[in-house]
């Protein structure tokens, strides 16, 4: 019942971001709402956020391929299954960033490795083929060197690809709430708090119900009720930096996420909804082994990670580089004001749609993923 | 519903007032845009020679130019000898002296005009600042190209190389190679770079045979190539051609320089504001202003000293 729900869900999602697709793909980039001052929008929000889940779920896999994890012994398949279809998720939505997304190929063919953007383009593309190769790997059952070389090699990828996307804020000197050196070292901790989330969603619900199920879910919990209060911690000192710093752009971008406009959505969701309610629910053992509950808990965890995304990327381009430079001119895409635009939900929406029913369709085709007897072993 | 993430709030009656009285400037830039279309009609290489032509006719009187002529005479003069040095030797640097600057936007207009600035692009805004509280109140203006800065935060951020510094210090894109990431407008610390969405001027006005004269023609001049980096870029309706698309910024007017013509906003300047030399012509007026002690650059703790100097 729960996964033909998630087919509805995931296929009106889609048809949702048909809309979206069609207008980006075929009208352009007009119907957007970030601009020249607002630089990014929505979408790269998303990227960041598919982008940490994919990297996320890497990590959980090694358990299983790599560190031979006996409690998390055959789940390995799903977060590497999670990671392959979240990935194209996240280079759709950054690629329909792109003025001229059909000269994406200059990246591979005249790149600046010196960007982060060029190291994470080819980045991604390598880690692509290394989640490709891992499942290949799987499906054949040759759980030896090779698989333990891809796994070791996708874990040091899924790491500094998380931490690459802190350095492509965090590189702006001119953004003084993304220039600090924690944002690079917060990243594998936010990816690897994502893939603890989405296990929680796959465990939880797409595998039968068994005693290890529970002990599996018991342990990601407390995984994830530490995670927490490491992210409240990094949360914490981002805020109290910059508001004791002084520096005017850095307080600025604070106060608008704590008091501005959309201040509910840091204090509903991703305080209240994305830490506070996982943390105190997840500290009571019956809800910890109720496999719909921690499910559940796991996408409150994941709508609060995508506000917190949000909260990185638009709040600090809402400030302006000059004073006065939000009156200097007027014209389309020149605001320091962004709320994303309908097609920007739309394409949101249909790919959160598509990377849902991409993973249903894997664990009822994919034959690795149909094998239940090794995850309930 | 508001919007998330506003700073200040919606523009008054004021702004609404000022914003029209910009819009009337605009459309009276394009009516007299229109005049020079027949102009621009003719081939670019005819276009390319007429100019030469005019270089090469600037009198002798204007290029030995001595220290009392009128400032727009000496940077012409300045403009010929720097330009008989090799490009490697020259380094252009743009003076603004803001007590001249009298807030009138024709820097910005002739900026739009001269590179045929589609909506939502600019190269050089013209930013006011009111300073205390009435009736003590004083308004200061700062134009705003880009500070082709010597150490260029947006050149390391792009991905394909799609912009360097050149050898004249001038920070280029080459707009064919650029995929439109933006991550170089997120990285300039003045704001000096907008994207090009692909609008026209023309394109959302009305259209009524026998009753409005110019639409067509108009919106022809806006999708007539321009002639940035001295190549042609037109802009035809229905393709997504660079430098639509693309990240655009202000070049110090290079096609302009190659002809021996001062940038746009220079010329246009009403009061001499905006100065542009060779600073390492010690003879340069450019050169001269730069060494005064009440100049400063944008943002120089930064570091990454620009090329654009205030004389405060």
């Amino acid at each position: 019942m729960l996964k033909k729900t998630l087919y509805a869900l995931g296929a009106v999602a889609v048809l949702l971001g048909l809309y979206g697709f069609y207008s980006r793909l075929f009208i352009g980039e007009r119907d957007v709402n970030y601009g020249s001052y607002v630089t990014w929008g929505l979408w790269v929000a998303m990227y960041l956020f598919f982008a940490g889940i994919a990297t996320g779920a890497f990590m959980l896999a090694t358990l299983d391929y790599l560190f031979n994890i006996r409690l998390f012994k055959g789940t390995g398949r799903y977060a590497l299954w999670v990671a392959l279809v979240t990935m194209p998720a996240a280079l759709i939505t950054i690629a329909f960033d792109l003025g001229h997304m059909e000269r994406v190929w200059k990246v591979y063919l005249n790149p600046n490795f010196g960007a982060p953007m060029a190291q994470l383009v080819w980045g991604y593309t390598l880690f692509v083929l290394v989640i490709v190769v891992a499942l290949i790997l799987a499906m054949r059952r040759l759980d030896g060197l090779a698989m333990k070389l891809a796994m070791g090699i996708g874990l040091f990828m899924a790491i500094f690809l998380s931490g690459g996307v802190g350095a492509l804020l965090g590189v702006n000197a001119s953004r003084p709430g993304w220039h600090n050196g924690m944002l690079p070292a917060q990243f594998p901790i936010f990816s690897l708090t994502s893939g603890v989330a989405v296990m929680m969603i796959v465990i939880g619900w797409f595998t039968p119900e068994s005693a290890i199920r529970s002990q599996r879910l018991r342990m990601l919990s407390i995984a994830m009720v530490v995670l927490i209060l490491v992210k409240a911690y990094y949360l914490w000192t981002d805020f109290s930096l910059a508001i004791y710093s002084g520096v005017p752009d850095a307080v600025e971008g604070v106060n608008l996420i704590l008091f501005g406009p959309y201040a509910w959505a840091f204090w509903g969701l991703q305080l209240l909804l994305g830490m506070l309610i996982p943390l105190f629910a997840l500290l009571v053992p019956r809800v910890s082994r109720n496999a719909f509950l921690v499910g559940l808990i796991g996408v409150c965890v994941l709508i609060g990670f995508a506000v917190a995304r949000s909260n990185i990327i638009f709040p600090a381009l809402a400030i302006p580089e000059l004073k006065g430079l939000i009156d200097a001119f007027h014209g389309p895409h020149l605001n320091f004001n962004y709320a994303p635009s309908l097609m920007e939900w739309s394409v949101t929406v249909g790919v959160v749609g598509l990377s849902t029913l991409a993973f249903l369709v894997g664990t009822d085709l994919v034959p690795l993923l149909k094998q239940t007897s090794e995850v309930t072993r | 519903m508001a919007p998330p993430f506003t700073k200040h709030p919606k523009a008054s009656e004021d702004n609404g007032r000022r914003n029209f009285l910009r819009m009337l400037v605009g459309a009276t830039g394009a009516a007299a845009a229109l005049q020079v279309l027949d102009a621009l009609e003719a081939a670019p290489e005819q276009v390319a020679e007429s100019l030469s032509q005019t270089v090469a006719n600037i009198p002798q009187s204007v290029t030995d130019a001595g220290p009392n002529a009128d400032v727009l005479i000496r940077m012409q003069a300045d403009l010929a000898r720097a330009l008989k040095k090799q490009p490697g030797e020259r380094r252009w640097v743009m003076v603004i002296d803001l007590r001249k600057c009298v807030g009138c936007h024709a820097c910005t207009i002739a900026c739009v005009a001269e590179n045929k600035l589609p909506p939502g692009v600019v190269y050089r805004p013209v930013l006011e600042e009111e300073i205390g509280a009435y009736p003590n109140v004083a308004r200061r203006f700062i134009p705003r190209p880009c500070m082709q800065c010597e150490r260029p935060p947006c050149v390391p951020v792009c991905p394909v190389n799609a912009t360097y510094t050149n050898e004249e210090g001038i920070v280029e894109v080459n707009y064919n190679q650029c995929i439109g990431c933006r991550a170089c407008l997120t990285a300039c610390p003045y704001g000096a770079r907008t994207s090009d969405f692909g609008y026209t001027y023309a394109e959302e006005t009305p259209s009524a045979d026998g009753l409005i004269f110019g639409r067509d023609r108009a919106e022809a001049y806006e999708r007539a190539a321009s002639y940035e980096y001295g190549q042609p870029w037109s802009r035809p309706p229905g393709k997504h051609l660079s430098p639509m698309g693309n990240a655009r910024k202000c070049h110090f007017c290079q096609h302009r320089l190659k002809q021996g013509m001062l940038p746009q906003c220079v010329t246009t300047c009403i009061g001499r504001a905006t100065l542009f030399g060779d600073a390492n012509d010690p003879d340069s007026v450019v050169a001269q202003l730069i060494k005064l002690p009440n100049v400063m650059r944008l943002k120089e703790e930064l570091g990454t000293q620009p090329r654009v100097y205030y004389i405060v």
